[in-house]
């Protein structure tokens, strides 16, 4: 590296770590403030099954970004195979964000009407997380699929 | 003495790994796709909606047209080589302060350069430029000669408590980089694209955001103070960067990080 | 609560598969955050449920979350089955709810 480059960058870096707030410590994890509407994945997970088993399966598919540019915007596109039909169709798709405080972001109710099992959004996470995706079959059985995705904060503001 | 120069290497070195993280630290391609792929459902279209509305009932196309001297056929054209000098200001503007004149002389308040309003209504007029490439005339007349020359100067100016200049993380030579996982982008490349893509919905912001508005942020960020929006040295940096990625197709409104 | 729906690609046809994009302008406080300038927890405000109906038939039910990125965009199938109205009823938990709709015309 150049000495002349090298002194750019670290007027850069040193400009932009005084200012961008740091990731939560410890002791901010303490002091954190419980949301309203507080739930487990495992508690979320129980609501949406009634404690039926939850098998990890190819036919659903996840897909988010490995790295997330920012925390507060992360795409997330759920498909499941289905022939959607009226006697085999996904009854519902829902959206999990294991670690955030409330760990709940959609619960998606289908109709074969929809031709596809399909649902995509952006949603909120507050750490680097798996974000999970059930596929509730209209046979009263449950399909998973899941992703891990780093939060990174980065960048000048 | 010998333990300092010591430490002083480490921290070198600690800062080095952070502007050249290992490329596993920053987005993969398909990543890039799924971001890429937003910008399809860009909840600033909304924005741009509003400011359409905004815009038919403050000011209009004709009358707009009529205030720049040019047809409402060529209105997308001439949108796309802002700033640029109007006559009818004596100097070198920017879109929304052309706005702002063209308000006024439709007897109708005139939002400021900062309001929602002027971000919305502005964010809709350049989109009726969509498609069409930026074309600035740097040197059409004395008035852009003066303005490119001086926003260059503004760009590599280093100013504030640590003595940065635009031209500290947006150099050519220290493009690439990586800040924090972010590459310093290059203000004047197509993938970059800056001129072209704002106004831009920021996610970290959940907002869109003006170009001129975004320059300021940097500014803050880096702890220089900030240029008034549509001062002379404002519009002369709009000049200046608009011209480096002259060219390029416009998109608005654009979505950022 | 200003809303959008956006249907892809632009032509159709009867049988085919579309997506329906449902966007809104919605600050959807998660209830956690603290005012910058007052130090006082924002009240939790997000969207808690979005419905689809197509010519007054349900065709999708949400139960939606704080936890849905700020001016919120919901993206789902529908295989366009006839010329109609697709509807979306979006409320919130302070009870604003918005109804938008958008014209389904297949051609051919």
């Amino acid at each position: 590296m150049e000495r002349r480059s090298f002194l750019k960058g670290f007027g850069a870096v040193s400009a932009c770590v005084a200012l961008v707030p740091t990731i939560a410590s410890a002791a901010d994890e303490a002091k954190k403030v419980k949301g309203p509407n507080e739930m487990s994945v495992e508690s979320a997970l129980n609501a949406i099954t009634g404690g039926k088993a939850v098998t990890p399966s190819s036919k659903v598919s996840l897909s988010a970004p490995e790295i997330a540019e920012n925390g507060a915007v992360v795409p997330v596109k759920v498909s499941v195979e289905s022939p959607m039909s009226a006697n085999d169709y996904v009854k519902a798709i829902h959206v999990l964000a294991t670690k955030n405080n409330n760990s709940r972001c959609a619960n998606v109710y289908l109709t074969p009407a929809n031709g596809e099992a399909t649902f995509a959004t952006r949603i909120k996470l507050g750490s680097t997380q798996d974000v999970l995706a059930v596929a509730e079959m209209s046979n009263g059985t449950f399909l998973s699929a899941k992703q891990n995705v780093k939060v990174t904060i980065g960048g000048c503001g | 003495m010998h333990k300092l120069s010591i430490c002083t290497a480490l921290f070198s070195l600690a800062l080095c790994g952070i502007l050249n993280a290992e490329e596993s630290m920053s987005m993969n391609a398909a990543d890039k796709a799924m971001y890429a792929e937003m910008l399809e459902n860009n909840p600033a279209a909304m924005d741009i909606a509003e400011g359409e509305e905004l815009f038919n009932a403050q000011i209009g196309q004709e009358a707009y047209a009529k205030m720049l001297g040019v047809s409402v056929k060529d209105l997308p054209k001439t949108i796309a080589g802002f700033p640029r000098l109007v006559k009818a200001a004596g100097k070198v503007v920017t879109l929304s302060q052309s706005l702002q004149m063209a308000a006024a002389q439709q007897g109708k308040a005139v939002p400021k350069l900062e309001s929602k309003e002027m971000v919305k209504m502005s964010g809709y007029v350049k989109s009726l430029a969509n498609d069409l490439k930026t074309n600035i005339d740097v040197k059409v007349n004395k008035q852009m000669e003066e303005m490119v020359v001086l926003g260059k100067h503004i760009f590599e100016e280093r100013r504030g408590g640590r003595g940065l200049s635009c031209n500290s993380c947006h150099s050519p030579d220290i493009i690439g980089s990586r800040l924090r996982m972010q590459e310093l982008p290059d203000l004047g490349a197509p993938t970059t694209a800056s001129a072209s893509t704002w106004h831009a919905y920021r996610m970290t912001q959940s907002a869109m955001v003006s170009f001129d508005k975004r320059m300021q942020q940097c500014m803050k960020n880096a702890l220089l103070a900030e240029l008034p929006l549509g001062s002379k040295e404002m519009v002369a940096l709009e000049v200046y960067v608009t011209n480096k990625g002259k060219g390029n197709t416009i998109q608005i409104p654009g979505l950022k990080r | 609560m200003k809303t959008l729906i956006k249907v892809k690609p632009k032509d159709y046809k009867v049988g085919e598969i579309v997506k329906i994009d449902f966007m809104a302008m919605h600050p959807m406080e998660s209830g956690m955050r603290k005012d910058k300038d007052t130090g006082q927890i924002v009240p939790a405000h997000f969207i808690n449920e979005v419905n689809f109906f197509f010519n007054d038939k349900m065709l999708t039910k949400m139960v939606t979350w704080e936890s849905l990125s700020v001016n919120p965009v919901l993206s789902i199938s529908m295989k366009v089955s006839a010329t109609g109205t697709l509807k979306v009823l979006a409320k919130d938990n302070k009870g604003d709810n918005v109804e938008s709709s958008v014209a389904i015309t297949p051609k051919g």
